[in-house]
């Protein structure tokens, strides 16, 4: 004689799946922005009519010690040409994005050769500051 | 005569107040993270170990210390070099004269470089700079 075996069906819950895709996607976003440096000290200088800066291959930083980063990675401006031509690869000119955030109370003599550094690896340098209070409450 | 009518609650299940948690936690972390950043670019050409090549009497130059600008040998605060830098390029149109070559003191902060920078962009000039070690940048 031939029992028949109960089917058992184990279906998914449907409305979990809007946060199943919610997690994913902040998990991919969160990937994306790999290049973390937000351990770095540094505070941005104000200038009038700043920009909305795109988004950059590489970040350059020199923080309130005046150490220099390359994607959050300590370097120094003498190993920065090299590192930043080796990131930024065969990438067009205009998609070249490097972003130099320099502490405020940095002297030229900190971020010249980091400037002079990424000339010589071919970025686009956008210097990454904060509009003045002035001119953003006209 | 009064009916009493019976409470219904219906309390949100405990076990998914932990997920709400983890997903606010995630959210407010990608908000802090993702905030626009505003900057000024600066287009660099790859810097080249060439030989001077350009006419140095015809370019304007520009030395910043901490505490003046001097422009072709006469320093100046900044809305006055603002004038005058204007004036100057305002009559050059060949991108070869519209060169300013800009040589820092080793100790002028940042915020005052950015600034001069900016408004020799803003008056059409080509930034180059002149560093110690001889090498000479060239910003559009």
């Amino acid at each position: 004689m031939n029992i028949r075996r109960k089917k058992l069906t184990a279906s998914i819950p449907a409305f979990a799946m809007g946060d199943i895709g919610f997690l994913l996607l902040i998990f991919f976003v969160i990937l994306a922005r790999a290049q973390d440096d937000s351990h770095i000290q540094w505070q941005p200088a104000e200038l009038p009519d700043v920009e909305m800066a795109a988004a950059p291959l590489a970040t350059v930083a020199i923080d309130s010690g005046f150490k220099v980063y390359l994607d959050g990675k300590e370097t120094t401006a003498d190993e920065l040409a090299g590192a930043l031509t080796a990131v930024l690869g065969d990438t067009p000119s205009g998609e070249r994005n490097v972003f130099l955030k320099v502490h405020k109370e940095a002297k030229a003599s900190h971020f010249e050769p980091v400037i002079a550094a990424i000339s010589e690896a071919g970025g686009d340098l956008i210097h990454i500051l904060e509009p003045e209070e002035n001119s953003t409450n006209r | 005569m009064k009916l009493k009518r019976g409470k219904m609650l219906v309390d949100p299940p405990a076990s998914a107040s932990s997920d709400i948690a983890f997903i606010l936690i995630i959210f407010f972390l990608v908000c802090a993270a993702v905030q626009p950043e505003t900057g000024l670019s600066q287009v660099l050409p790859k810097t080249e170990e060439k030989k001077e090549q350009r006419d140095q009497s015809k370019n304007i130059e520009v030395s910043i210390t901490p505490t003046s600008i001097v422009l072709n040998g006469s320093p100046l605060q900044l809305p006055e070099f603002t004038r005058r830098i204007n004036a100057a390029l305002q009559k050059k149109t060949r991108d070869a004269d519209r060169i300013v070559v800009v040589k820092s003191a080793p100790n002028t902060p940042y915020p005052v470089w950015i600034r001069v920078s900016q408004v020799i962009e803003q008056a059409g000039g080509i930034l180059t700079l002149e560093l110690e070690s001889n090498k000479t940048i060239n910003v559009d």
